[in-house]
């Protein structure tokens, strides 16, 4: 352990952007699994231990990564210190979308199973979108474009604004509560996961100051 | 193209205001020169550190023989020369300078190793108010401020319980002196010899010209011997500074990839070792120390996690007397550079294997800490009277 000091290698934020890559791949597993588990009728019992192993993995991710920005701080003082209070927001948001994974799978552990759904082709393709855009999430924490990250929040927003128009219908279907109320629930978790991803990208690209916030001073979308 | 790891589309080279603030004492070589090229300013530094070295013997040596008794008679006494070490170390903030200087003056022939020997020990004791002051910065928040001075009091009671066994152990049996005194006899010759370092060869040189630059002006006997005593601590303080900044720079993503790799991991001799290995690096245990402060604030680690980083950083310490000791041209200050080093490892050696004694600066530490944190009136004034008052008084006692 100690040799790590004379060994060649990252270190300092490269070493915790990594980390926070690894953090969001695990996400995106527990999300797929969660996920398919209600849309293709899967066994929930083979899911569930990998999905609560997964979340409990994203949270013990989450303590190290705050315990290595404090050490980063202690070691290079206050140089970084946007980055690590801006990396502080960002892992917590990594972590919201672990959580709200394992919500979707609790949904099924409660029985509700769309893979008879009508519209269960748009879900499987809602789903899939999603899973991608964790992966672009990810491409972005390494790459920085603003460009992509312009592209990706105007998309993360035609995403979130589309899962609220299907809330919306579900508050205001004739069908049977227990058929509409865990969809508006699906829908809601999935919103919420975007609209995170949405921070995550915007938490790498922004300064510090203004995010969470609109340019018109408003607050931001509800992650 | 953009760094990768940047957030919030910052980089380095945007001027920060906390990069502002640190242009006055910013270090010589810029955070992205290459590692081969940084060591290049900090070479420099460490043989103009070693020329302060030279420039502080040779100015002693310029003053006739009864100022030099003047001078240094009223450290004849043990506890004097422990105080005089303490105050000499917290008013310079750092146990490197004081030592180099006590290094220094054996060299000149004045101070004798005896009477080195408390001030070595004296300055162990000083160097650990610098981690104090740092977790005061933390007074306001109780539980944080509590876990912080408790990390940064144990290297104190650590210290001062290490005196307390050894200083009289050493008064009594000479053992410490002894054995350093054997080793460095092996290594450059008995004592009263002049020993031929071929690094003192290299800094004679720039110390003659100093020297007889402060001649021509005018300058003679004692006048000159204090001008150049003065211009060799000065020499002596800047160059430390300095190759501690570069220093840390250098091996700042080191130090952190080692502290997250052992510090998660507990504690023992591998947390010991690595606070060796940081604190020769940085050449200064204050910043090794003070660097576990908000680590222990933040509850990142627990004070039995930073116990052992924080002896090590004693041992690592005592590397630069030694290296000060390349300067000189007496033995005897290679012996109270190895005083320095077995000092340390005896009270690790005595201190930190039963683990009931081993204990026993961690409870008082965070005895401390539970009175503090209730009382932050103590925990100032625990810092006065330690580090100043005491020490002051000791001087006028026993001076």
């Amino acid at each position: 352990m100690v040799m790590s000091f004379f060994r060649k290698g990252d270190g300092g934020l490269d070493t915790i952007a990594a980390h926070t890559v690894s953090m969001l791949a695990e996400a995106r597993h527990s999300f797929d699994l969660s996920s398919m588990a209600l849309l293709s009728g899967a066994d929930v019992t083979a899911v569930a231990d990998d999905v609560r192993a997964t979340d409990e993995r994203i949270n013990q991710a989450e303590q190290d990564l705050r315990g290595e920005l404090v050490v980063h701080v202690s070691v290079h003082g206050s140089d970084d210190i946007g980055e690590v209070l801006g990396y502080t927001l960002l892992i917590k948001k990594i972590e919201r979308i672990g959580d709200q994974a394992k919500n979707i799978l609790d949904l099924a552990e409660e029985g509700v199973d769309l893979s008879d759904a009508a519209d269960i082709d748009e879900l499987r393709n809602l789903r899939q979108t999603i899973s991608e855009m964790m992966s672009e999430a990810a491409e972005l924490l390494n790459e920085h474009s603003q460009e992509r990250a312009d592209a990706y929040r105007a998309s993360a927003d035609t995403l979130r604004r589309e899962l609220e128009g299907r809330i919306r219908e579900c508050m205001h279907s004739e069908h049977p509560g227990h058929e509409v109320v865990p969809r508006a629930i699906l829908f809601r978790y999935w919103k919420r996961i975007v609209a995170n991803l949405g921070s995550v990208v915007t938490t790498a690209t922004e300064p510090l100051q203004t995010q969470g916030y609109h340019d018109d001073g408003s607050t931001d979308i509800d992650d | 193209m953009n760094d990768p790891r940047r957030l919030g589309g910052q980089d380095h080279s945007g001027a920060t205001f906390a990069a502002d603030m640190d242009q006055t004492t910013a270090p010589l070589a810029p955070r992205n020169m290459p590692t081969g090229a940084r060591a290049v300013p900090v070479l420099t530094l460490i043989y103009i550190f070693l020329v302060g070295v030279g420039l502080l013997e040779g100015g002693i040596k310029v003053m006739g023989a009864d100022t030099q008794e003047q001078l240094f008679q009223g450290v004849s006494n043990p506890l004097a020369g422990l105080f005089v070490g303490i105050l000499g170390t917290v008013l310079v903030q750092s146990s490197s300078a004081s030592t180099s200087v006590i290094v220094g003056l054996v060299a000149s022939g004045a101070l004798g190793v005896d009477a080195a020997v408390p001030m070595i020990m004296g300055a162990n004791i000083g160097t650990t108010v610098t981690n104090t002051l740092v977790s005061l910065g933390s007074i306001r928040q109780s539980e944080d401020f509590k876990r912080a001075f408790a990390a940064a009091t144990v290297h104190d009671f650590f210290n001062l319980l290490a005196v307390m066994l050894l200083l009289p152990f050493e008064l009594l049996t000479g053992a410490l002196s002894g054995a350093a005194e054997s080793i460095s006899e092996k290594l450059v010759g008995s004592a009263g010899s002049e020993w031929k370092s071929p690094i003192k060869k290299w800094v004679k040189e720039p110390v003659g010209w100093l020297q007889d630059f402060y001649t021509d002006v005018g300058l003679e006997e004692n006048i000159l011997g204090t001008i150049m005593v003065i211009t060799g601590i000065a020499i002596v303080l800047l160059a430390l500074t300095f190759i501690t900044k570069n220093m840390r720079r250098l091996v700042a993503d080191r130090v952190e990839r080692s502290l997250n790799a052992v510090l998660g991991k507990g504690g023992g001799s591998v947390a010991m070792l690595l606070g060796v290995i940081i604190t020769i690096s940085v050449q200064s245990s204050s910043i090794t120390t003070s660097i576990m402060v908000p680590l222990a604030a933040a509850g990142v680690v627990s004070i039995h996690n930073i116990y052992p980083v924080t002896l090590g950083a004693n041992v690592g310490t005592t590397i630069t007397a030694l290296l000060a000791a390349l300067a000189a041209s007496k033995p005897e200050a290679l012996t109270v550079g190895i005083v320095h080093t077995l000092f340390n490892v005896s009270a690790i050696a005595i201190l930190y294997p039963i683990r009931q004694v081993r204990e026993i600066p961690i409870r008082l530490a965070q005895g401390l800490a539970h009175i503090a944190v209730t009382r932050q009136a103590v925990a100032i004034g625990y810092v006065v009277v330690v580090f100043i008052v005491i020490p002051l008084v000791g001087v006028a006692i026993f001076r």
